[in-house]
């Protein structure tokens, strides 16, 4: 198992106790399908297309407010994770909300599903973000069904190189190589982070049976605000520079 | 879709005569000699790279192919180039290094928006700081598309969308970004006594290409070696830069 698995369990038990445990039922009753910490609608993406009658599976659901919006559109999602109180909350959600689907305790890496049972694997700052995507992408393709699809949101590759590693406000010099990037430790957080630069992610979903169907680089709308826990780029950053990425691709 | 010439097609015809006179013409027939097929200002090998296809029996267009030293290239393994560029400045050096090497193929004046050879045609699109950076994408691979052969493959390098977003009016690349990302497609370099470029973000590459019926097959963010030394004529982006960050990139796609 990737050593990695511990570290982000920590950080994301910490990180419930904190805010997301909390932020779960305002998540959760949500009426708009929204993308990132700038909350862009679904509406003006367009990655998902219709998912009525379609089996998700959510990789790194943490309290899997995504999934529950899924199953209000007539999806039947799954949702995975590998930190057990964020799954303690999604379960108190289902019990307040009556909106009921599978929770299953595991990371993005290994994911104790059977293959070929999925149209749709998805994940929002989850897996793409918090699991070796050499290990992830592989077990995506495995669980889709042909044809079925892979959409996953994750920090933009600019905004990757250019946060600082102090707690600051970032600007846009370039903090980091990109030749090698993979691995991200912050000395300020127990969780390690995954990034690939554009060329690696075509090629490792390639290499893994995907066609490349999109690269959506988001751009907040003017009356979005800054994150309000989450280390990122303001606002103002990211109408000039994609902070958050989202690629489609399809199973061959 | 209109054919009237494009304002950059002119701009850079007069750039690129200028940039013969001083470097090009001079460099050609040293340039179609090299043994080796390399790529960019860094001049990786293809052997490292594997941008291209197997080439023996290809039909290719090469697409803003100033001397046509890549084409010569592509002759000498077996396939069929046809070189377009509008510059006769740099046609005429191309067709002087076909006398001297006695290596022929046609050499057509023409620009990348609007390429008066027939339509699928071809099994390869190349351009390596042609096409892909001098004519205007949203042209120029509608006409990529519309030469190739169904499984034909446009294989292109360009600027990367980082060393863009980091290049000011003048002077060489910053380890900063100097203009935003959203909107990026025309470079006015004229300041600097250059041409009008293009260039997009990766986002709209990938949306453009699959637009037009192209299946996208690579990325290739090219590392040059730690001892790289840029081309003397083009040392806006140094090696210290462009070993740490992709300064030119290979977007390779298959046409369905």
């Amino acid at each position: 198992m990737t050593d990695s698995v511990a570290a982000n369990v920590e950080q994301w038990t910490q990180t419930n106790a904190e805010f997301t445990d909390a932020a779960a039922e305002r998540a959760w009753s949500r009426s708009e399908i929204t993308w990132g910490v700038f909350k862009i609608p679904e509406s003006v993406v367009g990655a998902l297309g219709d998912v009525n009658g379609l089996d998700v599976v959510e990789l790194g659901c943490g309290t899997a407010f995504f999934s529950s919006w899924l199953v209000r559109r007539g999806a039947r999602p799954v949702a995975v994770d590998p930190t057990p109180a964020q799954l303690a909350t999604a379960r108190r959600m289902q019990e307040e909300s009556g909106i009921v689907f599978p929770l299953v305790e595991a990371p993005g890496e290994a994911v104790p599903l059977p293959a070929a049972s999925f149209d749709l694997a998805l994940s929002d700052y989850g897996a793409s973000l918090w699991a070796d995507p050499y290990a992830w992408i592989p077990e995506a393709a495995r669980l889709l069904r042909p044809g079925g699809r892979l959409v996953f949101l994750t920090n933009s590759q600019l905004a990757h190189l250019t946060l600082p590693e102090e707690d600051v406000t970032p600007g846009s010099t370039l903090q980091r190589e990109l030749f090698g990037m993979w691995r991200t430790k912050w000395p300020t957080y127990p969780g390690i982070e995954y990034h690939l630069s554009h060329g690696e992610w075509i090629r490792v979903l390639r290499e893994h049976g995907f066609t490349i169907e999109a690269l959506h680089e988001l751009r907040p709308g003017e009356d979005a605000v800054d994150p309000t826990y989450y280390y990122a780029h303001p606002v103002e950053w990211a109408r000039r520079w994609p902070a958050e990425e989202l690629w489609e691709a399809r199973l061959r | 879709m209109s054919s009237a010439e494009p304002e950059s097609v002119a701009v850079n015809r007069e750039v690129w005569t200028r940039s013969n006179e001083k470097w090009g013409d001079a460099a050609a027939l040293a340039a179609w000699q090299e043994a080796e097929i390399t790529w960019g200002n860094f001049r990786v090998p293809e052997s490292r790279v594997r941008a291209l296809p197997e080439l023996d029996g290809l039909d290719v267009v090469e697409l803003g192919c100033g001397v046509a030293y890549f084409s010569a290239w592509l002759a000498r393994r077996g396939a069929r180039p046809t070189g377009v560029d509008p510059t006769p400045a740099q046609l005429e050096s191309a067709r002087r290094c076909q006398r001297e090497t006695g290596i022929e193929f046609p050499l057509v004046e023409g620009y990348g928006e609007h390429v008066p050879l027939p339509d699928a045609s071809f099994d390869l699109v190349l351009s390596e700081y042609g096409a892909s950076i001098w004519a205007d994408p949203y042209r120029w691979v509608p006409e990529a598309a519309r030469l190739l052969r169904p499984g034909g493959q446009v294989v292109f390098l360009c600027n990367s969308t980082l060393s863009l977003l980091c290049m000011p009016e003048t002077g060489p690349v910053k380890d900063h970004f100097v203009r935003p990302q959203f909107g990026m497609h025309r470079f006015d370099w004229r300041s600097d006594a250059d041409g009008i470029a293009f260039g997009l973000s990766h986002g709209e590459w990938i949306r453009l290409l699959r637009e037009h019926g192209f299946e996208i097959l690579k990325l290739i963010e090219v590392e040059p070696p730690a001892d790289a030394v840029a081309v003397e004529a083009y040392d806006y982006v140094p090696a210290a830069w462009a070993t740490r960050w992709p300064s030119e990139e290979i977007w390779t796609a298959r046409k369905r």
